[in-house]
């Protein structure tokens, strides 16, 4: 017990001295950033005047705020109670703003609150499925979802904003000082360099982008305009709310990823923050779900993006072993009072794209390790190769062969979607039928035993 | 380390911050005059401040600078693009990537489609409504045997001796920026406000500087009724530009209408299918009303959009 306790900086219903524990949310808060950049080009792809695009990414921040307090406090029904806080989910992106092209804004909050209520549903069965999600294929899904990240912080690390532009060394070096900063501070610091090395490679990365690339000083300078304090107006766009029948499937199909995924990083929270646990309890797991749908319904109804727990803040956690789950509440915090301040929001959101490719380069190591460290942590036997191996196989496939998926049958594409779904989906089937004989030698033994 | 501990951390800090902000500050940047705010890629943003940085040079330096761009011919030449100076008559003066171009009148030129490229840049260098001069066009990379699309930017240049020359530089395989369809789209308006009817061939002219690629302007009547169509080469094609559908039911032409009611342009996103991806790929419409001869009509062209990393 001395051990771990000299190992876990902060445990997960520890409460951090006041002044670690802002810090600590601040720290959090900056990885959250990150995801602000969904509303912000939704409201530019749907022709949103800036008064709607200030409005909407007020309501995002006030969903995603609400949504990690609610998943952190220790509420007695919902709620996993880890350090797992929620950001704008990205998976939702693509499919609201098809939905805000057909039906506008309101057709895209029906749309967000019948997936929360699909997530809720779908709590209690995830949360009884023990017997389908056996350790190494939690461990698979843990690894996954940080595989999940590769893509977008790859791409922010070396300043990629879109397809096929131009890739400048500047960047290049700025993600990978930073990374190095945040690397070494977690490897070679201690205690306060140790616990915030996050922020303090963060902090370093974008001093360095200011002195190397002046447009990154340039675009901070853009924020004068901005007002300190500004309350968010309900404009006609969300005083309505409609559905559409045609929209069920994709939002059903989309709504079971994101329950995928939040149950993923769930299991990685609870794998950090109680290492003890023989196997996964899933009752906070439960909790966990029940509280990350309620939340994207809570986004619908307030007119923000659809929210997501945050693969890369429960990495950072794993990173830094502060894992109070007080931090991510304070984070929530912190979110829904930036909400109403849009200079310092905006002022955050500009953080040099290199920067913060980096944090989540360091966030997702950690996940794609405990992932990792979990899936061989018991025996390994040939039908778990198989399992493993198969479902890694398709699952990669989406990331790097898009093209083939663009051209196969419906019935593929609606399923093999992303890494992470597709690999879950898959090992829990494959695992089904590749223990198919050893089920039915179970089910003989028990026959003759009753004869 | 003793540096490291505790906050003394945040304020060394802060400090570099701060100084780093006073150093930025008071640095002059040569680019300040050159609005690249309407480009979205950055690969166009370097293209053209490498051009201006070049007309730059030769409008301090004199036709002296000329020899200072022929003996460093690898600076103003990249895997991406390349510069060419040229007078006003369309003679190549200085070809950073074709020296055999060097010396030779190119004002008659055209490209495989028949384009006369150096005539549509001195257009462009007149035309008010495209700052960058940006004109769109096929040639070949040097060395290279099969045409490739390419779009040049070309600023006008004044040496100090009274000279005019024009200073140019063009992307292979260029980025769809909107500010190219908002160039043509606001020439073509601009020409029918001008000539009425009658700018209509010159429009639909597929070597004029109204198409591009895939890109070209079209225009309708307030009905639906096309003047000149965005898919053929005859306004007869049985197209219901209000009724048409995008990949997920939205009708880009019927609601840019609705906003053109109290606007006099508007751009609309929709979604489009793409062979290689599996998921729908964005384009624009960018519209604009106008009146010609007394008659409300529309005016517009679709270009891609910038998809996310």
């Amino acid at each position: 017990m001395a051990k771990k306790n000299k190992v876990i900086e902060y445990s997960v219903n520890q409460v951090p001295p006041a002044g670690h524990l802002f810090v600590s949310s601040i720290q959090h808060v900056l990885l959250m950033f990150v995801s602000l950049g969904f509303p912000v080009i939704f409201s530019s792809q749907i022709g949103g005047s800036t008064e709607f695009a200030a409005n909407f990414i007020a309501f995002s921040m006030l969903a995603a705020g609400l949504g990690s307090i609610i998943q952190s406090v220790g509420l007695p029904f919902i709620g996993s109670g880890y350090l797992c806080p929620n950001v704008c989910g990205p998976s939702y992106f693509s499919l609201s703003l098809s939905a805000a092209w057909v039906g506008g804004l309101p057709l895209m909050r029906g749309m967000i609150i019948f997936a929360g209520l699909i997530e809720m549903a779908l709590a209690p069965i995830l949360g009884k499925m023990r017997k389908v999600f056996p350790t190494f294929i939690v461990g698979l899904v843990v690894a996954m979802v940080g595989v999940s990240i590769i893509k977008v912080s790859v791409a922010s690390l070396f300043g990629v904003a879109f397809q096929g532009d131009a890739i400048r060394s500047t960047d290049i070096v700025i993600g990978m000082f930073s990374l190095m900063v945040m690397v070494l501070c977690n490897l070679w610091g201690k205690g306060f360099v140790k616990m915030y090395c996050l922020l303090i490679g963060m902090l370093f990365g974008w001093v360095l982008a200011c002195i190397l690339l002046p447009e990154y000083w340039h675009n901070l300078l853009a924020i004068k305009n901005i007002p300190m304090f500004a309350l968010p107006t309900i404009g006609p766009e969300f005083k309505r709310i409609t559905f559409d029948f045609k929209m069920i499937i994709p939002f059903t199909v989309i709504a079971i990823g994101g329950s995928l995924k939040s149950f993923g990083n769930l299991l990685a929270a609870q794998k950090i923050s109680e290492p003890d646990l023989k196997e996964p309890n899933f009752v906070p797991i439960r909790k966990g779900l029940l509280a990350d749908g309620f939340s994207t319904a809570l986004a619908g109804l307030l007119g923000g993006m659809a929210v997501d727990t945050s693969s890369s803040n429960v990495g950072l956690a794993g990173a830094t072993k502060v894992l109070s789950r007080w931090i991510s509440v304070g984070a929530g915090v912190i979110f829904v009072i930036l909400a109403f301040f849009p200079k310092l929001s905006t002022a955050l959101s500009l953080m040099p794209k290199p920067v913060l490719g980096a944090a989540l380069m360091f966030a997702g190591c950690f996940m794609i390790c405990i992932g990792l460290q979990q899936m061989f942590s018991e025996g390994w036997d040939p039908r778990k190769t198989f399992v493993a191996g198969i479902a890694l196989f398709f699952g990669l496939s989406t990331a790097f062969l898009p093209g083939i998926y663009a051209r196969a049958p419906q019935f593929i594409q609606l399923f093999f979607t992303d890494p992470l779904p597709t690999t879950a989906i898959l090992s829990v089937v494959l695992n089904q039928i590749f223990n198919f004989d050893i089920l039915l030698k179970k089910l003989k033994n028990k026959d003759g035993n009753n004869t | 380390m003793f540096l490291l501990k505790k906050w003394s951390f945040f304020i060394i800090a802060s400090a570099i911050l701060l100084m780093t902000v006073s150093f930025i500050s008071g640095c002059q940047n040569k680019y300040e005059d050159l609005d690249l705010t309407m480009y979205e890629y950055r690969d166009t943003k370097d293209l053209v401040r490498f051009v201006y940085n070049a007309a730059l040079i030769l409008e301090k330096d004199d036709m002296k600078s000329l020899d200072y761009f022929r003996n460093n011919r690898n600076l103003f030449k990249t895997k991406d693009y390349y510069l060419y100076i040229y007078d006003m008559n369309g003679t190549n003066i200085y070809h950073a990537g074709m020296e055999r171009l060097e010396g030779k009148n190119l004002r008659d030129i055209t490209d495989k489609d028949g384009k006369k490229a150096i005539q549509l840049v001195l257009k462009a260098l007149e035309d008010k409504n495209n700052p960058h001069a940006w004109v769109h066009y096929s040639w070949w990379e040097p060395g290279k045997f099969y045409p490739v699309p390419k779009s040049s930017c070309h600023f006008k240049v004044q040496t100090p001796d009274g000279k005019e020359l024009f200073v140019g530089g063009g992307l292979d395989y260029p980025h769809e920026e909107k500010e190219f369809i908002r160039i043509i789209v606001d020439g073509a308006v601009q020409l029918i406000e001008e000539r009425g009817q009658k700018a209509f061939a010159d429009i639909a002219d597929p070597v004029s500087q109204y198409g591009y690629r895939d890109v070209s302007v079209f225009a309708f009547r307030p009905d639906g009724e096309i003047l000149i169509s965005p898919v053929t080469g005859d306004k007869l094609s049985p197209i219901q530009l209000l009724e048409c559908i995008d990949e997920v039911g939205h009708k880009p032409f019927e609601k840019a209408l609705k906003e053109l009611e109290s606007k006099d342009r508007v751009w609309e996103v929709f979604m489009a299918k793409n062979r290689y991806q599996r998921r729908l790929v964005k384009k624009c419409l960018y519209l604009r009303k106008t009146v010609m001869s007394g008659e409300e009509i529309y005016v517009g062209a679709i270009t891609d959009l910038p998809q996310p990393s």
